[in-house]
């Protein structure tokens, strides 16, 4: 048995790096599809293209390998590098318009500049921010932890920046004038003015960096092999062919193909944030948050107390609507209504009145979003709360010849009050942490900062982390002691 | 003068009040007895506004409620504020003290300014025996304190009659005198009162009683005759 197996197994052994050169790995590159066009999107049929795509594609058959995109979330793409390449959401490499930074070139191995960008300022013609000096006090949608982002922040610090993931949700705030600009890559710049007509670059486009390819630091034959590739690419006029397709070769790019004889990287400026200035951005973004919670959880109780009144008290006509709201907001996800209220509900606001669109601003809609959202959570509750309180309570009232609203605010409430506090600050401890989905209408609260700090300083993630957590406490934990106090007070009476 | 007449009341196929008719006359104590189930709280509840009934009127000094006319509101707060009404279970409110219970129906039924609500609360307080308790909670009061709070309470309000559904029935036997004490003052009085009672002493000391059984007023006359 052993004898007859083993000259297989010779055999076998043989064969094998005949197979494995016939059958190399696919070239796994890791992108986030949402991030837009030009870069990488949808075309009507469903397909992805875009000018990374086709690099990609380029790429992958100099390699000899087959391309499979890998898609992930911008800002975590390069921790996808930190696992390995063949298991789920694995990658060899990142491409996507990821910037060639000091940070990222410490962690990862860095190709050659496959793109050299700038960043754009875009408005609209008719007005709203004239040049890069018109900054002070507007609206500036930037996306966050970009190289475009920074730049605002450090060239232009008294511009109201508003971040997003989402870059044609910013160009058509833009459009619909309500946000005065944005700053964004040049490729972007260039397709979106494309298909917004009213809106045009505000300054000339300033020199910002290069796009880089990022692998694995162990990976240096990858690195080299993907080098050339560029580097052949720029030569042959095959970079030049599909940046054409997309408007995007320039006088910028003629110039990559001379600094192929030059070493690379280049000595690159750190883009760190120093301590003091960390704490800073936190702790106004905590305040952010603070605020974004105290103005909205009020309303919340208010609105939830009219509905719980409405549909316990209230003739059908008012009971019924009462309840499908209810189960309407509780029924659909808090992201989806502040979408709804930033997004789409000034659509049709500004077909009526273009001044009070200009009410719907981030901050209105985040309140406003929390407070319906969380008001159907406070119905609930005051609902049982209602419930709980005996008939016998309201006969005792009504006999003394008070009207049933008196009733209500005099005798029941006051009592269903004591019976909610619990579930109720619950909820507002749970409504702080839940600001964090505001960032996705362009608030920058707590989470949204972190991230972003995260963003340009990969080496501090644990402190960032630790900072961020501590702060929340911080902010809820006096919170469930002035509950238990509250509690406490009113069991004694 | 309280008229009830012909008055039914169903729940679903059951005939809890059927035809039930009797009168109260003024300044005097009108006693409704008769067997559990036999529809007296029924009665009372619909006297008050508490409950509707399907036919049959109910005249109380000068307010009118008829059988299948859903009252309206006004109209119920009126009849109330001239027919108090007097608790079982006290049902007193527990998040305020005996003082503001007793305050509650001047200052938010009638509208009173609070420091006048307070003398008269206080007064009342003082009268049922229990000027001293006038800031406890009503949890810290036992059973007969509560009723007499709770018969404070309705005695703010100034009614021209108070009806009291088996007030004594959920006491402890040793409070059971304090509160009749309290009737029978305010019957001595000349306060226009029916009361459900399962006490034959205190029916005796009635003017007129009452007995129901089945939902009907059998029996109407002097204690002597009825009881
Ligand atoms: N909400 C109700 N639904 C159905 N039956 C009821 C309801 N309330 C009272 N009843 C019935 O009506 C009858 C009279 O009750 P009640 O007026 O409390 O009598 P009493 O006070 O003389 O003991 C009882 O048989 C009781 O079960
Ligand atoms: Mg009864």
């Amino acid at each position: 048995m052993v004898r007859a197996t083993l000259p297989l197994c010779a055999l076998l052994l043989l064969a094998l790096p005949a197979l494995a050169q016939e059958k190399k790995p696919p070239f796994r590159w890791g992108t986030d599809p949402t991030g837009g066009a030009p870069f990488i999107y949808q075309n009507a049929d469903g397909q992805y293209v875009g000018f990374e795509v086709e690099l990609a594609e380029y790429l992958a058959a100099k390699l000899g390998r087959e391309s499979v995109m890998v898609d992930g979330t911008w800002a975590n793409l390069p921790q996808q590098l930190n696992k390995a390449a063949d298991v789920e959401k694995g990658v060899d490499v990142i491409l996507n318009g990821y910037e060639l930074r000091k940070d990222l070139v410490e962690q990862f191995g860095v190709s050659r500049a496959y793109y050299a960008y700038r960043v754009a300022l875009v408005s609209r013609k008719d007005g709203g921010v004239s040049g890069w000096n018109d900054l002070s006090g507007k609206s500036v949608g930037a996306l966050g932890g970009t190289v475009a982002h920074d730049y605002v922040r450090s060239h232009h610090p008294d511009a109201d920046i508003q971040l997003s993931e989402d870059v044609a949700n910013v160009f058509k705030l833009v459009n619909d004038k309500r946000m005065a600009a944005t700053v964004q890559d040049s490729p972007a710049a260039v397709h979106f003015l494309k298909e917004y007509p009213d809106l045009t670059l505000a300054g000339e486009p300033v020199k910002a960096g290069y796009y880089v390819i990022y692998f694995r630091k162990a990976d240096a034959e990858l690195g080299a092999a993907l080098d050339a590739a560029i580097a052949d690419g720029l030569r042959d006029g095959t970079f030049r062919r599909i940046y054409d397709k997309y408007g995007l070769w320039n006088a910028d790019q003629e110039e990559l193909i001379g600094l192929l004889d030059k070493p690379w990287p280049p000595q690159l400026e750190g883009n760190k944030t120093p301590w003091p200035r960390l704490l800073g951005e936190l702790l106004r973004a905590a305040w952010m948050t603070v605020k974004l919670s105290c103005a909205s959880f009020p309303l919340a109780m208010l609105l939830g107390l009219a509905v719980a009144v409405g549909r316990v008290y209230g003739p059908r006509w008012v009971g019924v609507p009462c309840g499908v709201y209810v189960e309407v907001i509780r029924g659909t996800p808090l992201l989806l209504q502040l979408y709804a209220l930033f997004y789409m509900l000034p659509v049709f606001v500004q077909t009526v009145s273009p001044d009070l669109a200009a009410w719907f601003t981030p901050f209105a809609c985040g309140v406003l979003g929390l407070a319906i959202n969380y008001s159907a959570y406070e119905a609930e509750n005051y609902r049982a709360g209602l419930q709980a309180i005996p008939k016998g309570q309201t006969e005792a009232a009504l006999a003394l010849g008070m009207s049933k609203w008196t009733v209500i605010r005099r005798v029941v409430l006051p009592q269903a009050v004591r019976i909610v506090i619990p579930p109720v600050t619950n909820d507002f401890i749970a409504l702080f942490k839940d600001t964090s989905v505001c960032s996705a209408i362009l608030i920058t609260e707590l989470t949204r900062k972190y991230n972003e700090l995260y963003n340009f300083n990969r080496d501090l993630i644990v402190e960032l982390v630790v900072i961020t957590a501590g702060l929340y406490l911080l902010m809820s934990y006096p919170l469930a002691l002035v509950a238990r106090w509250l509690e406490k007070r009113l069991s004694k009476s | 003068m309280i008229r009830v007449t012909d008055l039914v009341k169903c729940h679903g196929p059951a005939r809890i009040l059927d035809g039930a008719t009797l009168t109260a006359a003024p300044g005097q104590l009108t006693a409704l007895v008769g067997p559990s189930g036999g529809g007296k709280s029924t009665l009372l509840r619909c006297v008050n506004g508490l409950e509707q009934f399907q036919s049959g009127t109910v005249e109380a000094f000068g307010h009118t409620l008829t059988g299948g006319q859903p009252p309206t509101q006004p109209a119920l707060q009126k009849l109330r504020r001239a027919v108090g009404m007097v608790f079982q279970q006290f049902h007193l409110f527990p998040h305020l003290t005996a003082l503001e219970n007793v305050m509650s129906g001047p200052v938010h039924a009638l509208g009173k300014p609070k420091a006048e609500a307070e003398q008269t609360a206080k007064r009342l307080l003082a009268r049922v025996g229990l000027a001293d308790k006038a800031g406890a909670r009503p949890a810290n009061l036992s059973g007969g304190q509560q009723q007499r709070v709770a018969i404070a309470r309705a005695l703010a309000v100034e009614p021209s009659a108070i009806l009291f559904d088996e007030p004594t029935s959920a006491l402890d036997p040793q409070m059971v005198g304090e509160v009749l004490a309290v009737m029978r003052d305010l019957a001595a009085d000349g306060q226009t009162m029916i009361v459900v009672s399962h006490d034959v002493d205190f029916a005796r000391s009635a003017a007129v009683v009452h007995k129901m059984v089945a939902g009907k007023v059998v029996q109407s006359g002097p204690p002597d005759a009825v009881l």
